[in-house]
């Protein structure tokens, strides 16, 4: 009885400390409204988080829909802004494009090179990119390519080979 | 220079993780030990310890299980993300990160002087002649004290000096040093019992897991949580000695009554002392030592009970509460 008293209490105990560090994960944003969070479209994140030069890509795929399904973009504790592409049809993500200040800003959750088939450096309009292809999680090809434009890191994933992908990238670079 | 580069570095992300990661297994392990009503020191202190070790190895561990939980999509979806605590700005535009970063360097320094460096010295010093004023302890009470102790028998020193005081010297050869007033101030039965507790001290040093605990807690000389529970778990290491002395002895009371007649009948420092008198902080160090000397005294006294409620079990679920939890903790 003193054992299954122990586990019940222990239970409760660890269920209040969840929601308490839920609570205090979400208490920031009311003094940092510019913490990572999702917006409704790329004006919002250009005046919210005063983001003007926002890089969009002029070359876009047929079977994916415009404008971004979802949006995620922060200004501190550096500024970031992270697009997401759905296919037309199946409403699969099938492009990311992230745009960051921070070398280590990752936003692969969504499309993830699990499986490194190839990766090569290549001159792309002058500039030096990194092109990376190989599986994802579920064995479907991936791609992704990566470079410095100014300021930013711009990374642009995509779940198909890499031709789709450059012409993307190209199309990003002014 | 710019804190959020550090941040975002994987040193910068490993110290901070493994903080909160500390935090977290410190706060589930509190839990754990409310929840089970644990009281037997040795085994709340395998239970402090889960919070000094885990968080050394949880960063590497989670990273290797899952390359994608640095990811903005994990951050976002995480229980806590250290990062949005890091970014907001006090007053004058000092990033809270600034604030943690001082509290990690006040941290080093407390333990590089109130933990290394004591010992460190105590390590280069063992190799040396003892101190000048110390002879063989070849005294009839010692000899007394010691016969009837089922136990191995370290080398005994006595000090010449009145203030009573007895310590161990731990290592490859342990032995216990205490002073002539000690000796004036006990009786024969006191003496076997503070005798009992020294050689259960000297015994438990000789085993590597203690001496592993502390080369481990080493790595996070920088994290106020470790310190703080890795100094709890010491306080438990002299109630396990105790409690080896009074089964040594067989006799509780007797320990607890040495325990009072060595710390808490010499006169407290009198309320309210002015100027010349201790520090507040000497003070306060003098009130928790007598406070932490008492609860020991009420074990012995009271008696304790043996904890029989599967230790192994209850560590599996608290160990995998905090695996849990901190997984959702970047």
């Amino acid at each position: 009885m003193k054992k299954l008293w122990g586990i019940f209490a222990f239970a409760s105990a660890v269920a209040v400390l969840i929601v308490a560090m839920k609570i205090v994960n979400w208490v920031p944003s009311l003094a940092q409204p510019d913490l990572l969070k999702k917006y409704r479209n790329l004006d919002e994140v250009k005046t919210g988080l005063n983001m003007r030069d926002i890089i969009i890509p002029s070359y876009f795929p047929q079977n994916l829909k415009w404008p971004p399904s979802t949006i995620l973009a922060q200004g501190k504790p550096f500024q970031a802004v992270v697009m997401e592409f759905e296919q037309d049809v199946t409403k699969d993500t099938s492009l990311v494009i992230s745009q960051s200040l921070s070398e280590n800003f990752r936003a692969d959750g969504k499309i993830r090179l699990v499986q490194l088939k190839e990766k090569v450096n290549y001159s792309l309009k002058g500039r030096n990119v990194v092109l990376e292809v190989g599986f994802g999680s579920k064995g479907e090809m991936c791609s992704r390519v990566f470079w410095k434009e100014g300021k930013y890191w711009i990374h642009v994933m995509s779940k198909s080979p890499p031709f789709e992908l450059l012409k993307v990238a190209e199309s990003m670079i002014q | 220079m710019d804190l959020s580069r550090f941040f975002d570095s994987y040193p910068g992300s490993y110290i901070t993780q493994a903080f909160f990661h500390s935090a977290v297994a410190g706060a589930v392990v509190e839990i754990a030990l409310k929840s089970w009503q644990i009281r037997s020191p040795a085994i709340r202190q395998k239970f402090l310890l889960l919070a000094v070790v885990f968080p050394i190895f949880s960063f590497p561990l989670y990273r290797i299980a899952d390359s994608g939980r640095d990811s903005v999509y994990f951050r976002l979806g995480a229980l806590f993300d250290s990062g949005r605590w890091m970014s907001v700005e006090l007053p004058a535009s000092i990033p809270l990160g600034a604030i943690l970063i001082l509290v990690f360097f006040m941290t080093s320094l407390v333990f590089f002087f109130q933990e290394l460096f004591p010992v460190l010295k105590h390590a280069l010093a063992s190799g040396k002649s003892p101190m000048e004023e110390v002879r063989a302890g070849d005294d009839p009470a010692i000899a007394q004290a010691l016969e009837s102790l089922p136990a191995e028998k370290p080398e005994i020193f006595v000090l010449e000096d009145e203030d009573p005081m007895i310590f161990s010297a731990t290592g490859r050869k342990g032995s216990i040093y205490l002073s002539t007033g000690l000796l004036e101030l006990l009786s024969v039965e006191q003496l076997r019992a503070a005798l009992a507790h020294e050689i259960s001290h000297v015994s438990r040093s000789r085993r590597p897991y203690m001496v592993v605990v502390f080369l481990l807690r080493i790595l996070m000389f920088f994290n106020p949580i470790v310190l703080l529970e890795f100094r709890r778990s010491v306080q438990d290491d002299e109630k396990i000695c105790d409690e080896m002395a009074a089964s040594l002895t067989g006799k509780p009371l007797v320990l607890a009554e040495t325990l009072r007649r060595l710390y808490l009948s010499q006169e407290a420092p009198a309320n309210g002392e002015t100027a010349k008198g201790p520090s507040v902080t000497e003070k306060m160090e003098e009130y928790s030592h007598r406070l932490n000397i008492q609860s020991r005294i009420d074990r012995l006294e009271k008696g304790y009970a043996q904890w029989s409620g599967g230790e192994w079990f209850v560590f599996a679920v608290t160990l995998l509460a905090i695996a849990a939890i901190n997984y959702y903790v970047v």
